[in-house]
């Protein structure tokens, strides 16, 4: 199983390395998201063909940043990001399905894509619902729903590079 | 990953039995009576229908992070774990096979899913779990009992790495192991999960289709099935 996962994390790094990125532009209406709150995500990430159902926790911070939790079906997790208002990024939990490189280098744009406050060119990001977006980079492609929102500020804590578990 | 086979393993062994209050608790000096109790108990149980609450409690957040849904398990070999809320997936399996489907736009969609191997580790667990072999489970963990007003039953992973992923599991049953009322896995670093379960429905009879990998019976029609069961 172990070999599995990891040819699946090499093909997937492979795939996305030699993939082109597919130009976009995605303007998202403002307002769209709270500047505090937490955003409780289903998505599924599609790779080579073959689906994953992730849970994605996304708490956001008008001063703090954007912390996104993702885990599989029964609540490991996959990946812990935080991603600084000054862009810096953050990976305080990977694994062997998501590694440090592919959050940081993809998973990182992605949230800054989607929620992230300035439109850039490469974010092929269809919105088709207020709370249903697609991401397709051609190497891989994540269907995303905000499933549940919950304004608010989140805890000073989730904003610390510190607070995480550095794996 | 490599955690998910046993976790869910153990949270169907224990699906017969569901939230408690603190309790005082007295440990067990041997548990093997209690674990062969529990074991001939569960061996007699045909089917099972459960609703669940599940609490994921990172330290991180404020509140816990919850999601409702509804489990099935039929001897031998099915089961299906069905999130109904925060939103709709279905996952379903037996010896063999496994599927999962999303309800997006209004239907249901059956994944072409990665790692399908996991999955059926996790229902072979899950099949080996439910006939009441828990002798397997001394192979990979540590357990030790307590009781009180509940029986809880503490299982320590033996592996270092799984040690790693969680500390401990706690199955909460009733004192005569009648029912579950809950499950906890807790985490090195404080973090837990922790699911609750309610309406439990023991030897109902499940509608053609419950456990249909390519094209499951709603489970409002399930849920009209079962209602009248003991």
């Amino acid at each position: 199983m172990r070999r599995n996962l990891f040819l699946l994390v090499l093909v997937l790094a492979a795939g996305c390395a030699s993939t082109q990125p597919r130009a976009g532009h995605f303007t998202r209406p403002t307002n769209l998201f709270p500047a505090d709150g937490l955003l409780v995500q289903r998505a599924l990430f599609t790779a080579r063909g073959r689906q994953f159902a992730l849970n994605g926790y996304l708490a956001l911070s008008e001063t703090g940043g954007k912390r996104l939790i993702v885990t599989e079906n029964f609540g490991n997790v996959m990946a812990d990001l935080l991603v600084k208002p000054d862009g810096k990024v953050f990976v305080l939990r990977s694994s062997r399905m998501f590694p440090e490189r592919y959050i940081r280098r993809l998973m990182a744009a992605d949230v800054e894509c989607i929620f992230g406050g300035m439109p850039k060119l490469d974010c092929p990001v269809t919105m088709l619902d207020t709370n249903h977006f697609v991401l397709d980079r051609g190497g891989y492609k994540l269907d995303l729903r905000i499933v549940e929102t919950k304004t608010g500020a989140q805890p000073a804590s989730m904003f610390d590079e510190n607070s995480g578990l550095k794996k | 990953m490599k955690i998910s086979a046993p976790i869910f393993g153990l949270m169907f062994a224990f699906s017969a039995l569901a939230a408690t209050n603190e309790v005082t608790l007295s440990p067990v000096a041997n548990p093997q009576p209690v674990l062969s109790d529990l074991q001939h108990k569960m061996a007699s149980v045909k089917t099972v229908y459960l609703e669940f609450t599940q609490e994921r409690v990172l330290k991180l957040f404020s509140d816990p992070l919850k999601s409702e849904g509804v489990m099935l398990i039929a001897r031998p070999d099915k089961i299906r774990w069905e999130t109904t809320a925060p939103y709709q997936s279905i996952l379903l399996g037996d010896q063999k096979t496994v599927a999962q489907f999303e309800f997006n736009d209004g239907k249901w969609e059956k994944l072409k899913l990665g790692f399908p191997q996991l999955l059926q580790r996790v229902m072979q667990q899950m099949s080996l779990m439910n006939q009441g072999k828990l002798d397997a489970l001394m192979v990979d963990y540590k357990i030790s009992v307590a009781t009180g007003t509940m029986t809880v039953l503490t299982m320590v992973p033996k592996d270092e790495n799984v040690r790693g992923m969680m500390s401990s599991l706690e199955v909460h049953l009733l004192p005569d192991l009648s029912a579950t009322r809950e499950v906890v896995m807790n985490e090195p670093n404080g973090d837990l999960t922790r699911i609750t379960f309610r309406n439990e429905k023991r030897d109902a009879e499940f509608p053609a289709r419950t456990f249909d990998q390519g094209k499951p019976l709603d489970i409002a029609a399930i849920q009209a099935a079962v209602k009248n069961a003991p």
